[in-house]
């Protein structure tokens, strides 16, 4: 009779836990995701079940402390810089669900930076038309003006009607350099490069040869519950005890 | 007294027959059971159900409205968040996704897909799409971008550079080969090419990546030129307009980029392969199982 009463007691207890799991999955999924933050007990269950879906499914890139690799262009998911809207808990959703450059329709597809060193710099915008290599330069002396940083006069001034003209760079970075986090352009002026060092090098080769980093739609892989799970991990991850975000 | 005391010792010695525990037990079964079959009933995927997931925001005919997909519409529509809209604008929002809802499912009854060339595209879209989902939903190895990175060297070097001066002399000139002799002691002026009766064609001279060059060129003066280091003076190249002198300034030739520079192009075409190869394969098959009449004048 002992054992018939403990295997009840273990049944229940296992079904007590899964169905409280349940139960906080649903309602973690039926809160307004911009109020989670504040709920310490939806975000401490939420990022205890996130931390391993991150580490099967982003690490790889983003690597275990998601500081990511500038190297590569993989962003670093700790700081405060977003390039794809405000770090909001649903923007960070909409990234896991339908990825960055995916194919997915849903995803973000639209910002692609087109190869100025290459015969077509875009494959969907024929319009867009290659540069010389001392065009490329005089851009990055006017980028680098924007910067506040040391550069050459003249170049810099025939960069700027570059910018704004031929070149068409305002027409994604905006005309301020600030970038567009609504359809994921970055600001050339802050401090934050997401592909190298921020050294003349490395903008020239982001301006020759494009850049296009890709971050998969996990949507069908993952759970919505795990899905969000996954999104207030990453949030989280910028928003730590001591953090510039901790409240 | 001691008749209870002795049914409650044989109800729970398993040796020996009990009744009440063998009625009690098939009831917690039975009880188990049915708790087990009414939360498949109402939660597997494809059963009908009363019930809207924790995950969508309404049903329509069984079909579900995710509620991620309802805050994204939310907040593109309104750019506000959940807890900030409005009973109205959260209404407006459920209601226009509803209505969609509605609409793409007697789309579906009417057929619309045979008449309407958007409804037939946007269904080639989706089915490439779903047949690429694995590609899209997955992410390769570094050992496999590297291994694709290595095996398609050529798409990752970054285009050549080059600065050179292409000079034409006329056909019966015959001291373009004084001209080249001297080139290869001085670097060229205007005066020194005019001295020996060429001229400079004005289709390069500045500094220009390979490709702008060989449109510039030609096929064969940039085939001539990509050869020539720095300083270099090509040989006599016979056109029609003249005898062409190539002067090459600065010549930097492509370069590989490493693999951390190239990682994001790498990625991009690793999975566009993918995905190609996928919506191949998948043509195929259906191709294969298909029943296809082609008339007998296009056969």
């Amino acid at each position: 009779m002992r054992i018939v009463a403990l295997s009840v007691l273990a049944v229940s207890m296992v079904a007590a836990v899964l169905l409280r799991g349940r139960y906080v999955e649903a309602h973690l999924l039926r809160a307004d995701p911009g109020s989670i933050p504040s709920d310490a007990t939806l975000m401490s269950f939420a990022t205890g079940h996130g931390r391993p879906l991150f580490d099967a499914h982003c690490a790889s890139c983003h690597g275990p402390a998601g500081h990511g690799d500038r190297t590569k262009g993989i962003p670093d998911l700790t700081d405060d810089e977003w390039l794809y809207g405000t770090g909001q808990v649903i923007d960070i959703e909409r990234v896991v669900d339908y990825g960055i450059r995916s194919h997915h329709p849903k995803a973000w597809n639209l910002a692609i930076m087109p190869a100025f060193g290459r015969p077509r710099p875009s494959e969907t915008d024929a319009k867009i038309a290659p540069l010389t290599p001392p065009q490329i330069r005089d851009l990055i002396e006017f980028i680098f003006h924007e910067q506040g940083r040391n550069t050459e006069g003249i170049a810099s001034a025939r960069g700027a009607s570059l910018y704004l003209g031929a070149g068409g760079c305002y027409d994604c970075h905006s005309t301020d350099l600030r970038g567009d986090s609504a359809i994921g352009v970055p600001n050339l002026i802050d401090k934050t490069t997401l592909f190298g060092d921020g050294s003349r090098q490395a903008l020239y080769m982001s301006i020759a040869n494009g850049r296009q980093g890709v971050c998969p739609a996990w949507v069908g892989q993952i759970s919505p519950a795990g899905v969000r799970e996954l999104a207030l991990f990453v949030y989280s991850l910028s928003h730590s005890v001591g953090s510039k975000h901790d409240n | 007294m001691t008749i209870s005391l002795l049914e409650v010792g044989s109800w729970r010695d398993f040796a020996k027959v009990n009744s009440k525990r063998s009625f009690f037990l098939g009831v917690c079964g039975a009880v188990i059971g049915l708790l087990l079959a009414g939360y498949a009933l109402f939660t597997a995927r494809g059963t009908s159900t009363l019930m809207v997931p924790a995950e969508d925001v309404a049903l329509v005919n069984q079909q579900p409205i995710s509620r991620s997909d309802y805050l994204m519409q939310l907040q593109s529509l309104y750019n506000v968040e959940f807890s900030h809209a409005t009973r109205e604008q959260r209404q407006k929002v459920l209601n226009d996704m509803i209505r969609e809802e509605l609409f793409v499912q007697r789309g579906k009854e009417l057929d619309v897909a045979s008449t309407d060339p958007d409804v037939r595209n946007a269904l080639v879209n989706a089915v490439e799409l779903e047949i690429a989902s694995d590609a899209i939903t997955s992410q390769p190895s570094e050992a496999a971008l590297r291994s694709y990175y290595q095996a398609h060297p050529e798409r990752y070097a970054g285009e050549g550079i080059m600065t050179v001066e292409d000079y034409v002399f006329p056909t019966n000139g015959a001291a373009v080969s004084e001209a080249i002799e001297a080139l290869k002691i001085q670097a060229p002026t205007s005066d020194l090419i005019a001295r020996f009766g060429g001229r400079s064609s004005g289709k390069v001279g500045d500094e220009e990546f390979y490709f702008a060059a060989k449109i510039h060129l030609g096929d064969r003066l940039f085939e001539a030129a990509r050869g020539l280091p720095q300083g270099g003076v090509s040989a006599r190249i016979e056109m029609p307009d003249g005898i062409h002198v190539l002067y090459m300034q600065k010549n930097v030739k492509p370069v590989l980029l490493d693999f951390a520079a190239a990682r994001d192009k790498v990625l991009s075409d690793y999975r566009n392969e993918r995905i190609r190869h996928l919506t191949t394969g998948d043509e195929t098959f259906l191709r294969k199982r298909s029943n296809i009449l082609i008339a007998d004048d296009l056969r």
